[in-house]
This record gives C-alpha cells, structure tokens and sequence, in this order.
C-alpha cells in the first residue's frame, strides 16, 4: 500500500473501531511536553517562539495535546454559567471518549526524517481498565494488520508496571524504595544500579554535614529546623521560591531512616527474577504465581487482574502465541503507569506501533480527579517502508 | 607539497599562552602577528602548518565543521557543542591545562541532597510539592541532559538556559541547582552551593582536537605527524 492509500485505510479502520476523529493543531504550545515528557525530549522537538514569546513546537505525539483538549470540554461543559443545566447535575467523571488521529508528528532524529504519519486512538475516561487495555492492544494490532494486509509474523510484547509496584509493596520495602525502583522501572541500567546500591553491594562513599547528622541523632527537630533556616538565609534563598525548610528536615528524617537498613537479599533475589521473566503471555500468570510462591509473597489479587487481562484479549481475538510478557518491560516517563506494549515483526528493530496506560497524566496536565487513560500509535511509514522492501 | 593544515588556537588569555607554549616545546614556533586584530599567524619550522585564532567554543563548532583541521579547546566545549562529536572530531592529545570540571551543585541548606540519587528524589516529588518541575540552570544542555537522563535515569526537570553567572542563579530564584563548569571551586564555595558526591559530569582540559575528514584525507599523515609532537611535548 503507498502511503496515501495507508493513511484512507487507517482513518477508515479507525472509524470502524468507533473511534471520534480528532483533528489537532500542528502547532502547539511546548511546555506541556516539556514538563510532561522532560529535557530528553527537548533535543528531539522542533522549537519555535511565539512573537510574545510562548514557546512553541512543532506537534510531536498525540498523547499529550489530545488529554489537553478532553480536559478543556470538560471544563467548558462543566462551566455554571455556560451551562447551568448540566454543572448542576453533572458533577461525576467526564463522559468517556475514544479519539481516533491519523496525521504527521514531527520530531528531530539524528539519521533518517523528521516527519511521521502516525495513526492511533486514545481512549480517555473508560473506567473498565482491563477492557480498555485488551480493546487499544486488540485495535493497534489490528490496524497494522489492516496495513500490512497480513498478520503474519506479527508480535507484541508486553509489561506492566503495577504487577512491578504490587511486588514491591508485598516485598514491604520502605515507600521511598519503593518510589525509587518504580522510577527506574524499564531502564535497566537504572534498576540494576538502584538495586546495586539498595542492597549494598555497591555503597558508594556519601559525605554528612556534621552539625545536621548531630542533631539528627539527638532527634532536634525544632533546633534542625532553625539550622537549615538560617543556612538557606546565609545563602541569600527565599525559602517560598524552592524548596521549604520542613521540606528538607522531613526528607533528611526520612533518608537518616533509611540509611541503616539494606535490602534484605531474599527481596533482593526475588526482584531479580522477576525482572529476568520473559514468557509468552498465554503463560504469563501461571509463571507470575510460581514466582509469587517461590519468593514468599501475596500479589495474588494483581496475578488475578493480570490473568483477567490476558483473558480479555483473547476474547478479543487476538492469538496470545504472538505476545511475550516480558515483566522488565516499561517506560521511564513518571505518568506511565500499567500496561505498555510494542508490536512489531520479527527481526525489526523498530515497533510498528506502541501504546501504554498513563493514569496519572491527566493529573499531572490539571484534571482534579483521576481520569483513566490508555492508547497506542502505529507508525505508518515504516509500516509502508516494510512493505516496499518486501515487494 | 599536500595541502595546508589550519590549526586553531584559542585567541586570548591563559589557554592561548599555554596552546603557544606546548607548541614551541613541540617544535612549532608560532610567530603572533604585529598587528593584533590579525587573526592569523605563521609558524617557524612547520611548513604548511598555518594558525587561526578563534573563541574556544567557535574551534569546537569549526573542528565539527572541518572548516579548521585541528584545533586547541576544551572537552566540554567539544562534547557540548557538537552533536555527535565522536562522529566528527578526536581527541588526539590531552595537553594538561585548562583544567575544569562540570559539576552539579545544589544549594548548601539542602542538606539531605547529596547524591544524584537524592537529586532524583527530590525531582521526582517537586511537582507534587511546587505545582512545577525542579529547575536546572546551566549552558551545558546537552552535558545535562545525557548525564541526568541516560546515566541517572532522571526525566522529569526542566533546564533553565544561563548565559552567565549561572552560580547566581539559586539564590535569585530562577533556579533550584546548578550545572556549571569549575576549576578551584571558589565560585561555588563564595555561592554557598556544594557539588554532589556523584556530581562530576566531566573532567574537563584543553585538548588537541582533529576533524575526522581532515584526518582520513590527504592532510592526515601531516596531522598526525603534528599530533605526535604535540602529545610527547604535553
């Protein structure tokens, strides 16, 4: 399929899977990727100045301008004075939407081009998670599918970050542990190390301040308190403009806590298994309950949820013997918070399409309740790249 | 007779003494021009070896351009400025002046930061706590961002551009910590910030520098020749 073709059959597979087509602006303001998506993005955006000198970019995914516009109805529907009748009795979650986009992203890469068409639906609101998940991994294969005109060769992989955060509190670690190995979640290099230093094996030399580790042995708040206030004037920085005072005493409690203890090996071991499983999904929760028994833990309730969802996706149709678990397998933007997944052909680099679950992004960008949000993109030129190579 | 090496020399201060110094020691006897607004010059007993004398960072930007062959500059000019700079550019002598390191240094009263890992912390809870992203300010933005992000794993901050002064910057409140380059330290201590345990970025110094396409050309055998000197008068 040329390109032009690819892009009427995206928008009509789109339309078939009930999707509400979505039209946004090329450009957009840049601070919500930059805030959301962090400085790694930066180098990789097309960065402009408005004439009053808003920054602005060059739309470089869907994901981030689609939450702002659902939020934005939201807000207009709910507005008392433009509409009195529905903010009287509409007070609940927004209505549910699933967005249907077809059209380019741009972004810099150091080799090959800068503008993609992409194709993807974005499902905000739906509070039956496991159906969404199965309906965004059921449709974003199916669309390349649709694209390809085949599905053979076809594969997905496939993690989940709460089955990671389920494990870590079952583990009992301390919540600041917890944090931070979520955090470093589908970084490897970044997990092995927070587990390398955690666990003692590596223990690099971290130097104290004499007078702060005194009176936080004696367990003087009060006199800790007033230490760092005059420090922080010393140094000529407004305590309203960054961080508090009460801010660093409690998080110098907090780590002074934290600093005796390690963690324990068995905690150590179990983690380490669990981000060394790779399984093809259909035998994904028995392999999560062998792991649950051998280490000793209760996540008997996330196993069951995660075999739900296998389940789900089966009844959508999807062939399971085509997906891996792989449970190391995450993104690194705090927003991202359950399901991720990448479809791609075997011996591709590259995914053809990809999606994950961002429950906390709404939040983040302004929504004062939390609102569910799960989607995928397919990469429609390497989709048609793959096809002209194999003509 | 191949063509002439152009060799870049910083054109002021400590570094353009010491460039001139480590080349008479290596047997190029850079003549300066009478005239000082001339930014070229000769050198006695390198035949087709000419000087060009330029801003530290606009060598680092011609070596990446291969508009000079070889140049004197610093690594953190080279790494920073130039995207894929192990494509364009090599490091063909560390000279052992111009020594300074990027650092990253939070203020004083933050005593609980004191490693990248505090760092990470703190950055992941300030937008909870602050309604914005911690902020950074710093020139060195490519420097940050691949140490923040690829070697610690750290995503979520913003960077603040800084022109100078950027040690200024926590105490007038556009900033919460820094990425500065340093040799003594001095500045930072007068600022009262600290570097972190683990905040060393890069540890900086001039180097011999040469474009890669100069250095597979016609003109390589001679850069290298010069290069050989260079490194056994460092």
């Amino acid at each position: 399929m040329a390109l032009r073709q690819m892009l009427s059959a995206a928008e009509a597979y789109l339309e078939e899977a009930g999707a509400q087509r979505t039209v946004l602006p090329v450009i957009q303001p840049a601070d919500p990727f930059l805030d959301m998506a962090g400085e790694d993005l930066r180098r990789r955006i097309f960065l402009t100045e408005s004439e009053t000198g808003q920054a602005l970019c060059l739309r470089p995914e869907f994901t981030i301008p689609v939450c702002l516009q659902h939020l934005a109805q939201f807000k207009e529907k709910r507005d008392p004075v433009l509409r009195p009748e529905i903010a009287e009795r509409n007070d609940g979650p927004p209505e549910p939407i699933r967005y249907g986009l077809c059209a380019q992203v741009f972004r810099q890469h150091r080799d090959g081009d800068s503008e993609f068409f992409q194709a993807g639906i974005e499902d905000l609101g739906t509070e039956d998670w496991i159906a969404a998940d199965a309906r965004a991994l059921a449709d974003a294969m199916g669309l390349v599918a649709r694209l390809r005109g085949t599905d053979a060769g076809l594969r997905a992989t496939l993690g989940d970050q709460a089955v990671f955060a389920a494990i870590l509190d079952a583990l009992g670690l301390p919540d600041g542990w917890q944090m931070r190995l979520l955090r470093a979640f589908g970084q490897p290099e970044a997990l092995a190390n927070a587990l390398n230093v955690l666990s003692g094996r590596e223990a690099p030399a971290v130097t104290q301040d004499e007078r702060v580790a005194g009176l936080l042995a004696a367990g003087d708040d009060d006199a800790l308190l007033v230490h760092i206030e005059a420090s922080m004037a010393h140094s000529g920085i407004s305590p309203g403009a960054g961080r508090r005072p009460e801010e660093i005493v409690a998080r110098l409690k907090e780590r002074a806590a934290l600093a005796a203890t390690r963690l324990p090996d068995d905690a150590l071991a179990a983690l380490e298994t669990f981000i060394a499983l790779r399984v093809p999904l259909a035998e994904a929760g028995r392999a999560l309950t062998a792991f649950e028994a051998e280490a000793g833990i209760n996540v008997t309730e996330r196993i069951e949820l995660f075999a739900a969802r296998i389940e789900a996706i089966r009844l959508a149709g999807i062939d399971l013997g085509a997906i891996t678990y792989d449970a190391a397998f995450g993104r690194p933007l705090d927003y991202y918070t359950g399901l991720v997944f990448e479809i791609g052909i075997e011996g591709l680099a590259k995914p053809l399409a990809s999606g994950g679950r961002y429950d906390r992004l709404l939040t983040l960008l302004g929504a004062d309740r939390t609102i569910p949000g799960v989607g995928f993109v397919a990469w429609l030129d390497r989709i048609e790249a793959l096809e002209a190579a194999s003509e | 007779m191949t063509g002439t090496v152009t060799l870049a020399l910083p054109s002021k201060g400590r570094l353009k003494e010491q460039s001139i110094a480590v080349l008479r020691t290596a047997g190029y006897d850079v003549r300066e021009p009478e005239d000082s607004r001339q930014y070229r010059a000769r050198v006695e007993g390198g035949d087709g070896l000419e000087i060009a004398f330029l801003s530290a960072s606009e060598i680092a930007r011609e070596l990446g351009a291969g508009t000079v062959d070889l140049g004197v500059t610093g690594e953190d000019l080279v790494r920073e400025s130039l995207p894929a700079w192990e494509d364009k550019v090599s490091i063909e002598a560390r000279l052992g002046f111009g020594r300074a390191d990027v650092i990253v240094a939070v203020p004083d009263c933050w005593f609980d930061v004191r490693t990248m890992a505090d760092l990470d912390d703190v950055a992941a809870h300030f937008r909870a706590g602050h309604g914005r992203r911690l902020r950074i300010a710093t020139k060195y933005w490519r420097l940050t961002q691949e140490f923040f992000s690829r070697r610690h794993g750290i995503q979520v901050y913003r960077i603040v551009e800084s022109l100078g002064a950027t040690e200024g910057a926590p105490a007038a409140g556009s900033a919460d910590v820094i990425v500065d380059i340093t040799s003594s330290g001095s500045t930072l201590r007068a600022n009262d910030l600290r570097i972190l345990d683990d905040g060393v970025i890069l540890q900086s110094e001039a180097c011999l520098v040469a474009n890669r396409m100069s250095l597979a050309g016609e003109k390589g055998e001679r850069m290298r020749q010069i290069a050989a000197a260079v490194q056994a008068a460092a």
